[in-house]
């Protein structure tokens, strides 16, 4: 839907913004022109009304002020009145002629009556009424600034009106269309350019958002393709910094765990299958061979002992298969308890010790009383089974070294063997799940080649660790270190 | 026929041997890659059967050693069935590829067929005369009815019916009929012989003073 898409509302809310911020802008712009020039013209307005009660010196000359009255002084009333309009008639002739015909001059008597004009005055001049209850106006005080100023504007005209103490009153004004002509063309030219600046501003805003999104895009993308069951693809991350470069990087190393770890469980799989099929296949061409035909009973019993076999090594399989199952999942959590290391190894050297005998061998062992903090059933099937090891690849005769050491906030073991070792090329992997190094013994003794596994995922779970040298031709040795407190993950 | 196998498991060798045996084969094992070779290169077998992974040498580098000297046929038992794997060993030179747990039936038929493609004969019931040999069923039949031969017996009329217009020295015989465990009495062969004509016709074997026995084709032409 494409309202729905991410641009196209980003690109509706931007676009509101530009259109509110624009329109504000110009607005304001506007009124601000508008007010500035009405103020400048009121400005004008007024001075040339100012103009009209101070002629310049020399032109004083020429009036005669009214008998008994002084520049300054308040003159008396009709006086004053016929003074004035002799004054004013002549004042507004002489400055009508000087500035052309832009001004306009009107002289109102106290009934409102416009009694002097200039020719230029307009038809639909304005009557001046005396507003209802107005108060009367302050003792005019000599030529200045008091007394109110009332702009006034009707058409294309304005002016500014004063008015004078005894009901007379006084307007200059002139024609704005010019000026109303040049806040239009402001207002015009301020709606183009915000348009141009929205068309602007939108495109731009598009191609942002575009480029914003686009990796985003990219990496669904990519997503999809792992969802649809490609585990291998990954996000091509360009700049890691951004916040969706990050974001793909830890979304590329999650699938990166995905995938080894449905790797690890398909080989796992297809690895314990295999192992299976050895005792299977035994158990059905024994069986099917025995009843092909009639048999002794010793055939019969020979036979049933070949298949208990094969059923006993699957069973070994499945239940090796399951403990390593359950260390995996976690299933199973390790109890930890603090023992004596040393007495747990020598119990298992016990349990070792018929088979040490079968094979001629000599148990070595240096074990002092060792603490140890751990899970005591567990760590005893990892001893067994380096014994174990230890026992079946050596030399006939040979010897088995045994020691417990206390190390620095840790117990260590060390099983050690002087057998025919192990080579550079299998080392690294002999605690891989179903290695076997050599395959023609381990047969024989139906191993199923994931005791080192489990030991080591035994030891690895009490956030130990195990370790393995060897020197081929002289012997093996196993180093296994269990800290008190296992390390923080 | 003679047949070796070549399997690390050691109870399912046993029961390999046993069961090849009681199906009137001469069978050899061997324990590994090692062991198997030798045997093989050392005696001409009508049929291998070859695991896959072995111990000292695995089956594969077997195999390749084997067929710069031999063509013998050669079956191969394997618990991977992944397709590479298949890939790999019959391009390495394998006939045929059985995975296990495989039923002995179908493990018998295999070298069988293996056996008659390399005899070069397509038909399981071969006719000469009024005997009819079913090399499937192991039966012999003489004008419609079935002749009760011994296994030793059937091997040999087998194995010349097989190879029947090719003359066959008795080297060559003892070779295929017996297996290494066998003491090999010269009289021995020429006893099977006899009783087999008694059964079967008096030139239903013909003898070459000297050089050996063959079973005349019927075609006509003279034996090589």
């Amino acid at each position: 839907m494409i309202v729905q898409s991410l641009r196209f509302r980003l690109q509706l809310w931007h676009g509101a913004l530009l259109v509110i911020v624009l329109s504000g802008f110009g607005a304001t712009a506007y009124r601000t022109a508008s007010i500035d020039q009405t103020r400048r013209i009121n400005d004008e307005l007024e001075f040339r009304l100012e103009n009209l009660f101070r002629p310049p010196p020399e032109e004083l000359r020429g009036l005669q002020p009214p008998p008994g009255m002084q520049m300054g002084m308040p003159p008396p009333p009709h006086d004053v009145r016929m003074w004035l309009g002799r004054m004013l008639r002549s004042r507004v002739e002489q400055l009508a002629a000087e500035s052309g015909s832009q001004y306009y001059y009107v002289a109102y008597d106290e009934n409102g009556v416009a009694t002097v004009k200039t020719p230029n005055t307009p038809a639909a001049l304005p009557k001046r009424g005396r507003p209802a209850g107005a108060p009367p106006r302050r003792v005019f005080a000599g030529p200045g600034p008091p007394g109110p100023l009332t702009p006034r504007e009707y058409g294309i005209y304005r002016d500014v009106l004063r008015e004078l103490p005894h009901g007379e009153a006084v307007a200059v004004g002139r024609s704005i269309e010019t000026d109303r002509a040049e806040l239009r063309r402001l207002a015009v030219s301020f709606l183009a350019a915000g348009a141009a600046l929205l068309v602007f501003g939108l495109a731009g805003g598009w191609l942002l958002a575009s480029r914003a999104i686009r990796p985003i895009s990219a990496i669904s993308e990519t997503a999809s393709k792992i969802a649809a069951g490609d585990l291998s693809q990954r996000i091509a991350v360009r700049e890691t910094a951004s916040e969706l470069g990050q974001m793909a990087q830890v979304l590329n190393s999650t699938f990166q765990r995905l995938q080894s770890a449905f790797d690890r469980q398909s080989r796992f799989t297809s690895d314990a299958s295999h192992e299976l099929r050895t005792p299977i296949s035994v158990l059905l061409s024994q069986i099917q061979l025995t009843l092909s035909r009639d048999r002794t009973t010793k055939e019969y019993r020979d036979a049933l002992l070949a298949c208990q076999r094969a059923a006993q090594r699957m069973r070994r399989l499945t239940e090796s298969l399951l403990a390593l199952a359950r260390l995996d999942a976690g299933e199973e959590p390790i109890h930890r308890e603090r023992f004596d290391l040393t007495a747990l190894v020598r119990d298992c050297i016990e349990l070792s010790r018929p088979l040490a005998w079968e094979n001629e061998i000599e148990f070595v062992c240096e074990l002092p009383p060792v603490e140890c903090v751990g899970d005591e059933d567990r760590l005893a099937q990892v001893v067994l089974n380096l014994a174990a090891n230890a026992i079946n690849f050596n030399a006939r005769g040979g010897r088995v070294r045994v020691a417990a050491k206390r190390r620095e906030n840790a117990a260590e073991l060390t099983v050690s063997d002087t057998g025919p070792g192990i080579s550079y090329e299998d080392l690294p992997h002999i605690f891989e799940r179903f290695y076997r190094a050599d395959r023609s013994r381990s047969k024989s003794q139906g191993s199923s080649g994931l005791g080192l596994s489990i030991c080591h995922s035994i030891v690895e779970a009490h956030g130990g660790t195990i370790a393995v040298t060897s020197v081929v031709g002289e012997g093996t040795t196993f180093i296994v270190t269990l800290p008190d407190t296992p390390p923080a993950r | 026929m003679r047949v070796l196998v070549v399997e690390d498991e050691p109870d399912l060798l046993a029961s390999l041997l046993q069961a090849l045996r009681e199906d009137g084969y001469a069978v050899d094992g061997a324990p590994d890659g090692e062991d198997g070779l030798f045997k093989a290169e050392a005696f001409d077998y009508d049929a291998i059967v070859l695991d896959y992974m072995l111990p000292k040498m695995d089956g594969v580098e077997l195999l390749t050693r084997l067929r710069r000297t031999r063509r013998t046929p050669v079956l191969m038992l394997t618990a991977r069935d992944g397709v590479k794997d298949r890939v790999l060993a019959l391009d390495t030179g394998a006939d045929d590829y059985l995975v296990k747990p495989f039923d002995l039936e179908e493990l018998f038929a295999r070298l069988r067929a293996l056996i008659r493609r390399s005899a070069q004969q397509s038909q399981t019931r071969i006719e000469i005369k009024d005997v009819v040999v079913d090399i499937a069923a192991r039966t012999v039949a003489r004008g419609g009815e079935q002749v009760a031969l011994t296994a030793r017996e059937y091997a040999l009329v087998e194995y010349l019916a097989m190879h029947s217009g090719k003359l066959i020295t008795r080297s060559t015989l003892y070779e295929h009929l017996f297996d290494e465990n066998e003491s090999t009495l010269s009289n021995l062969l020429d006893v099977h012989v006899s009783n087999i004509r008694r059964k079967l016709g008096y030139d239903f074997i013909t003898t070459r003073r000297g050089h050996g026995y063959f079973i005349d084709s019927g075609t006509g032409e003279a034996p090589v």
